[in-house]
C-alpha cells in the first residue's frame, strides 16, 4: 500500500471513529488511552477474522465496541475486505496514533488529567 | 347531602392558628426574591438583577413562563464559590455594567438580594453608589435607576418580596414635581386580565389612574413584524410622578401598600387601603372610595356590569353553591377576598390556608376579624400553612370538601382525591389562559362563579353524580 | 474559522472563547469552546445552580424518597412541578417536596435543630416512607450546619430509615453540573455497596444517566426484559433508593447521560471493576448500535438482532415517513449539554435534519469534543449561550425549529419559530425506537404548524400581497432589525432597541 493510500484509509477509519465512537472521549486520559488501545487491539483481531480474547470484563467491553466498529467499517469501506495482516496492523497503529493525538495529546479539554473523577 | 343534614346548623367557631409543624411539605409560596422579581418585571425597560446563585432567578423565570406562557428578562450575578467567601459586590458591579452596555434602553435595575448574599452581608447600598459613579462615567447621557431590594429568602415570602420591591422602586424613582389629578393604583399581585378590567373601570369613571405595576402586556401577541411586547407598562415617568398624584389606592394590604404608605409619608399623597376587590361588595367599596376621593361619579355602565354579575351569580348561588364546602389557599389578600366572595354566593369556605411567617400581621387584619364575626359555620384559618395541611385533612377524612380553590401547585390534592378544583391565584400553569381572565371586580366575580359552577357540573358528569339535575337547568 | 465574537458580545469579548463556528478541515485540536467556566454576571445566561443539579435532576427522580431541602422555602418551591419524570408508583416524586423553611433565627442560631425536627415530622407524616435525601442550600452551607451529624442522629433514633446527604449549595461550581458531581460521588462513596442484590439473570447491568423523562426508562426497560437482562440500578429513572445501593452487583454499566452521571460509572469501574459502556439511547441507528454492543458484551447477539428486527418492522416505516417530510429542516438545540451530541448526528442520519446551532448550559469540554466531532460544518457550537446571542444566532442560521426549554420556547414563538421541549419533551418518551418516532412526529407537527405562517401576515396589507408577506416574514431578520436599525422597531419593545 502506498503511503498516500495508507493515509487515506487511516483517514476513513479516523472519520468513522470520530463520528460514531464515544469510547475515545472518556473523561480522563487514562480511560481514553485504555479504550483506544483495547478497542483497536480487538478490532485488529476481528478484521483478521480471529476471535479476540474475552477474559476480563474490560476485554468483553472492548470486544463489544470493536465488533460494531468492524462491522460498520466493513459496510462503509469495501477496501477493508482486502487487507492483509501487515496492513491491518499498520492501519490500526496509524489510527491509534491519530486518535491519541486528537483525544489525548492535543486535546484542549482541561479536565483530562484531573486525578479524580 | 340529605335534607336532615342540611337542617343541622353547627356552631360557628372560627379557628385561627399556625400549622403545628416546623418544616414544610408542599409550599404554597415561593421565597421573597421571587416576589421581588415579579414586581421588577412590571416596570418598562427594567431588568431585575438577582444577587445570588443562578437558580434564584432561573427557576423564577421558569415559574413566570409557566404561568404567563411568556419569557421575561431577569439577570443573575451568578454567585459562585469565591464570592460566597470573599463577598459578591464586584459581581453586582460587573452585572450592572454588562446589562447597561448590552441593553442600551435599560432604565431600571432592581438589585434583588437573596438568602446567600444577605448572609454574606454584601453592602448593596454602597455598591449602588459605586455603580452609579461608574454608570455616570460610562454613559453620561443615560440615567439608569438602581433600586436596592433586600429580600432575604429566610423572611416572609414571595408576598412580602413583591411588596418590598414595589416600595424600593418607588423610593428610588419617585420625585416631587407638579401635582396632578391622577391617582396611583396599587393592584397587588394580579393577572393581566385584572389590570385590563381595572383600567376599564377607571376609564368608565373618567379617573386618570396609573398602575403599579401595570402587567397588562404580560399577555402579549405574536405579531407580523415579530416584535416582542412582553414587558411591564409602568414607566420611569409614571413612577416619578407617583409622588404628585391626587391619591393612592392600595387594593392589596400585603402587596404594594407599603409603597403607598411611603408616598403618603414622604410626599403627602393621601393613601387609601381599600378591600381587595374580590366579590360584589368589595368591588362596591373600592369603586365608592375612588368615587368619593376623586369626586367622579360611578357611571351607569358599571351599575349595568354589576347587575350582569348579580344576575349570573343569582342563578348559581342557592341552587348549586349553598352549603358547598370550600377550601381556599394562596396569597392572603386573595384568600380573604375569595372567602368574602364565597359568602356572597352561599359557598362555605371552611378552610383558609395562608402561608409564611407573617402571622402577627394577619392576626391584626380587620378582614379576618370580620370573617370571624360573619360566618355561621365552623371555619379554620391556618397561617404559616403548607399544602400538606390541606391534603392530610382530606386524606384522613377529617374534612369533606366540595371544592378547592387555589393555584396549580395544589393540583395533585384535587386530582388524587377526586375533588373539583378551580384554579385561581398564582401560578395557574395547568389551565390555559387564566392569566387573561379577571378575578377582581364584578366581571371577575361572575367569571369565577361560572368557573366554579362548570367545575362542579363537570364533576357531577364524570362521576355520574346527579348529572341529570342539569337536564332542565 | 476561529472562535466567533458576536456583535451583541462586543461589551464582553471574553465570550468569544465560548462560541465556535465549525469550518472544513478543522477539529477540536484547534478549537474547543471553553466550558464549565464561571458565568459572566448580568448576561442572562440560561444556567441553573448546583443544588438543582443534584435535587431536581438526579435525586428528586427517586420514587420512594423524601427530598428534604434544608434551607429557605424557595429552593423547595422552585424544584417542584418543573419536571416530567413519572414513576410506576403514582409519581410520589412529583407530588411532594419538603423544606425546613429556614427563618432568620436559624441563620443566626443555626438550623440543625430545625432540620432534625423537620426530618422527624416528614417520617411521621408519611409513615410508609423510609428513605430520605437531605440537601443543603446556600444559606445552610454558609452558616455551616452539620447535616451529616443530624442525619446520623435521626438514623439512630429511627433504625428503619436510611438517609443520604448532599452538600452542594447553589453557589458551588458554575452550573447544575457541580450538583451532578457531588451527588454521584457522594452516592458511590456512601451508599453503593450497602445492600445486596437478588440476582435473577446471568446478565446484569446498571443503566446510568436516564431519568425516565416521559417514560424513557420504562420504555427501555421493555427492551431489557425482552433481552433477559436484569437492570440492578437505574440511575435514576423510576428507581428506588435501595436499588441504587446495589449498583456494585452489576456486570456492566451502560451510560446514556455521561455528563450528569458519568462520574458514578467511572467510580464503579475504579472501585468495583465494572466496565463502562457509553451509548446513545436517542436515535434510531444509535439505539440499535447500543443494543448490539450490550448484547455483544453478554454474548447474546442473536437476542439483540431479533429485538432490533422486531422494532424496525414496527417503527422504521413510521420514521421514514417523517424523514421524507423533514428532509432539510434546520434545527437548533439549546439544552443542557449531552443532548447536543446525542442528537446532532441522529437527527441528521435518521431524519435528514440539519442541526445549525447548538448551545449547552452546563456541558464540559468533553461534551464539546463529542459534539464537534459529530456535528456539521457551518454549525455554531456555543457554551452557556445567553439571550442576546440567541437572537443573533437565529438571524445567522435561521432555524426552522428549536429544541429548548419552555421559557425560551415562549420567546422564540414571538419570532415565529416553533419550539419542541428539548428537556421534558412535548409528547415523549423520545428514547428508543418508538421514542425517536415520537421526537420526529413532534418536530414534524411543530414545523408544519399553519399558525407560524399566519403569524407573518399583516391583515392591513391587501390579500393579493400575501405571498410577498410570507417572503418578507421569512426574511425579516430579528437581531438586525432590533439592534442595527432602531428606527424600525415599533411599539414598546424598547429593550430590544439600540439607543440613538
Amino acid at each position: 500500500m502506498s503511503a498516500e493510500a495508507l493515509e487515506s484509509k487511516i483517514g476513513d477509519l479516523f472519520d468513522y471513529v470520530q463520528e460514531r465512537c464515544l469510547w475515545q472521549f472518556s473523561s480522563r486520559t487514562w480511560d481514553r488511552q485504555a479504550n483506544i488501545d483495547g478497542v483497536l487491539a480487538k478490532a485488529a483481531d476481528l478484521f483478521l477474522g480471529r476471535s479476540p480474547s474475552r477474559e476480563s470484563p474490560e476485554d468483553k467491553l472492548h470486544c463489544a465496541e470493536a465488533s460494531v466498529l468492524v462491522s460498520d467499517c466493513r459496510e462503509r469501506y469495501p477496501w477493508t475486505g482486502s487487507v492483509d495482516e501487515t496492513e491491518v496492523l499498520t492501519l490500526m497503529e496509524g489510527l491509534k496514533s491519530r486518535l491519541v493525538d486528537i483525544a489525548i495529546t492535543q486535546s484542549k479539554n482541561r479536565e483530562l488529567n484531573h486525578h479524580l473523577y | 347531602m340529605t335534607a336532615c343534614e342540611t337542617a343541622e346548623i353547627p356552631l360557628a367557631e372560627v379557628k385561627f392558628e399556625p400549622k403545628d409543624r416546623a418544616g414544610v411539605i408542599n409550599p404554597m409560596y415561593d421565597c421573597q426574591p421571587a416576589g421581588a422579581q415579579f414586581a421588577g418585571i412590571g416596570v418598562t425597560d427594567s431588568i431585575p438583577l438577582v444577587h445570588g446563585g443562578q437558580g434564584c432567578s432561573m427557576f423564577v423565570r421558569l415559574l413566570f413562563a409557566q404561568h404567563f406562557k411568556e419569557n421575561f428578562d431577569i439577570a443573575s450575578t451568578s454567585l459562585h464559590e469565591e464570592s460566597a467567601v470573599f463577598g459578591g459586590t464586584k459581581r453586582v458591579e460587573e452585572g450592572v455594567m454588562v446589562l447597561a452596555k448590552r441593553y442600551p434602553n435599560l432604565r431600571v435595575i432592581p438589585i434583588i438580594t437573596t438568602c446567600s448574599t444577605e448572609v454574606i452581608g454584601d453592602d448593596i447600598e454602597g455598591t449602588i453608589n459605586v455603580c452609579n459613579r461608574a454608570l455616570k462615567k460610562e454613559f453620561p447621557d443615560r440615567k439608569i435607576y438602581l433600586a436596592p431590594v433586600h429580600t432575604p429568602s429566610f423572611k416572609g415570602s414571595q408576598v412580602s418580596g413583591y411588596d418590598e420591591c414595589v416600595a424600593s422602586i418607588v423610593k428610588t424613582i419617585a420625585k416631587k414635581g407638579k401635582p396632578h389629578d391622577g391617582v396611583n393604583l396599587f393592584p397587588g399581585w394580579v393577572n393581566p386580565g385584572d389590570i385590563s378590567l381595572l383600567k376599564h373601570y377607571m376609564k368608565e369613571m373618567d379617573v386618570e389612574a396609573t398602575f403599579f405595576m401595570d402587567t397588562e402586556s404580560f399577555d402579549s401577541p405574536m405579531l407580523p413584524d415579530k416584535s416582542i411586547q412582553t414587558h411591564g407598562n409602568t414607566t420611569v415617568e409614571h413612577i416619578q410622578d407617583s409622588a404628585n398624584a391626587k391619591a393612592t389606592f392600595a387594593l392589596a394590604r400585603y402587596e404594594g401598600a407599603s409603597a403607598g404608605e411611603y408616598l403618603r409619608d414622604q410626599f403627602e399623597v393621601p393613601h387609601y387601603l381599600v378591600n381587595t376587590p374580590y366579590g360584589i361588595k368589595n368591588t362596591d367599596d373600592m369603586l365608592r372610595k375612588i368615587s368619593e376621593v376623586t369626586g367622579k361619579a360611578i357611571p351607569e355602565s358599571l351599575v349595568h356590569e354589576r347587575g350582569l354579575a348579580l344576575d349570573a351569580l343569582a342563578d348559581l348561588a342557592h341552587m348549586f353553591f349553598a352549603n358547598k364546602k370550600v377550601a381556599i389557599y394562596g396569597h392572603p389578600d386573595l384568600v380573604i377576598g375569595l372567602a368574602e366572595f364565597c359568602l356572597e354566593v352561599e359557598l362555605e369556605p371552611v378552610l383558609l390556608l395562608i402561608g409564611d411567617d407573617q402571622g402577627s400581621k394577619y392576626k391584626k387584619d380587620p378582614r379576618i376579624k370580620a370573617l370571624k364575626e360573619r360566618v355561621h359555620f365552623p371555619m379554620e384559618i391556618i397561617h404559616n400553612a403548607d399544602l400538606w395541611e390541606l391534603e392530610k385533612r382530606i386524606t384522613s377524612g377529617e374534612l369533606k370538601l366540595d371544592l378547592i380553590m387555589g393555584h396549580s401547585k395544589g393540583r395533585y390534592i384535587a386530582i388524587y382525591n377526586n375533588i373539583p378544583m378551580v384554579r385561581v391565584g398564582f401560578p395557574t400553569f395547568d389551565r390555559a389562559g387564566l392569566y387573561r381572565k379577571p378575578t377582581v371586580g364584578y366581571r371577575g366575580a361572575m367569571e369565577l362563579g361560572e368557573a366554579i359552577a362548570n367545575a362542579l357540573f363537570a364533576h357531577m358528569e364524570y362521576n355520574k353524580d346527579k348529572e341529570w339535575i342539569l337536564n332542565t337547568w | 474559522m476561529p472562535m466567533v465574537l458576536l456583535s451583541c458580545d462586543s461589551a464582553i469579548p471574553e465570550r468569544q472563547k465560548h462560541i465556535y463556528l465549525k469550518a472544513p478541515d478543522e477539529d477540536t485540536r484547534e478549537y474547543l469552546p471553553v466550558s464549565n467556566a464561571a458565568t459572566i454576571p448580568g448576561t442572562l445566561s440560561e444556567r441553573g445552580c448546583a443544588f438543582c443539579g443534584a435535587k431536581l435532576v438526579i435525586g428528586g427522580v427517586l420514587k420512594d424518597t423524601i427530598q428534604m431541602i434544608h434551607g429557605p422555602i424557595g429552593c423547595a418551591y422552585d424544584t417542584w412541578h418543573t419536571k416530567r419524570y413519572p414513576t410506576d408508583n403514582g409519581h410520589f416524586n412529583m407530588k411532594y417536596v419538603w423544606s425546613t423553611d429556614m427563618k432568620e433565627s436559624h441563620i443566626v442560631f443555626g438550623g440543625e435543630k430545625r432540620l432534625e425536627k423537620s426530618m422527624h415530622e416528614a417520617f411521621d407524616e408519611m409513615p410508609d416512607i423510609k428513605r430520605m435525601i437531605v440537601y443543603t442550600t446556600c444559606p445552610t452551607a454558609l452558616i455551616g450546619d452539620d447535616v451529616k451529624a443530624v442525619a446520623k442522629k435521626v438514623m439512630q433514633d429511627r433504625p428503619d430509615v436510611d438517609i443520604f446527604t448532599v452538600e452542594c449549595p447553589g453557589f458551588s461550581g458554575v452550573s447544575q453540573s457541580k450538583g451532578h458531581h457531588v451527588l454521584n460521588i457522594g452516592w458511590i462513596n456512601e451508599k453503593v455497596g450497602t445492600l445486596d442484590a437478588e440476582i435473577t439473570s446471568d446478565y446484569t447491568m446498571n443503566f446510568i444517566g436516564d431519568f425516565n423523562i416521559q417514560g424513557d426508562t420504562q420504555l427501555l426497560q421493555t427492551y431489557w426484559d425482552r433481552l433477559g437482562i436484569q437492570v440492578i440500578g437505574h440511575f435514576t429513572g423510576n428507581a428506588s433508593y435501595d436499588d441504587l445501593r446495589k449498583m456494585h452487583k452489576a456486570q456492566l454499566n451502560v451510560v446514556n447521560c455521561a455528563r450528569s452521571s458519568g462520574y458514578i460509572a467511572n467510580e464503579l469501574k475504579k472501585q468495583y471493576g465494572i466496565p463502562r459502556l457509553d451509548i446513545d439511547s436517542w436515535g434510531f441507528s444509535y439505539m440499535a448500535e447500543g443494543i448490539r454492543k450490550i448484547c455483544a458484551f453478554f454474548g447474546i447477539e442473536e437476542r439483540g438482532e431479533k429485538l432490533i428486527e422486531e422494532e424496525f418492522a414496527i417503527w422504521k416505516p413510521k420514521l421514514d415517513w417523517y424523514k421524507e417530510r423533514l428532509q432539510g429542516t434546520r434545527m437548533a438545540i439549546w439544552t443542557g449539554g449531552p443532548r447536543l451530541w446525542h442528537w446532532t448526528k441522529s437527527v441528521e442520519d435518521d431524519l435528514g435534519v440539519q442541526v445549525v446551532a447548538m448551545s449547552s448550559k452546563f456541558g464540559h469540554e468533553e461534551d464539546f469534543e463529542k459534539v464537534i466531532a459529530r456535528g456539521q460544518e457551518g454549525t455554531y457550537y456555543i457554551d452557556d449561550g445567553n439571550e442576546l446571542e440567541f437572537f443573533e444566532i437565529i438571524d445567522l442560521v435561521k432555524p426552522d425549529v428549536i429544541f429548548t426549554g419552555p421559557r425560551v420556547g415562549e420567546l422564540v414563538k414571538k419570532l415565529h419559530i416553533p419550539y419542541v421541549n428539548g428537556h421534558a419533551y412535548h409528547n415523549g418518551p423520545y428514547m428508543g425506537f418508538e421514542g425517536f418516532v415520537n421526537l420526529a412526529r413532534d418536530m414534524y407537527n411543530a414545523v408544519h404548524n399553519p399558525l407560524k405562517h399566519l403569524a407573518g401576515i399583516d391583515i392591513r396589507v391587501a390579500e393579493s400581497n400575501t405571498a410577498d408577506q410570507y417572503a418578507r416574514a421569512e426574511a425579516n431578520p430579528v437581531y438586525q432589525r432590533f439592534f442595527d436599525n432602531p428606527n424600525q422597531a415599533s411599539g414598546n419593545d424598547s429593550l430590544m432597541r439600540v439607543a440613538g
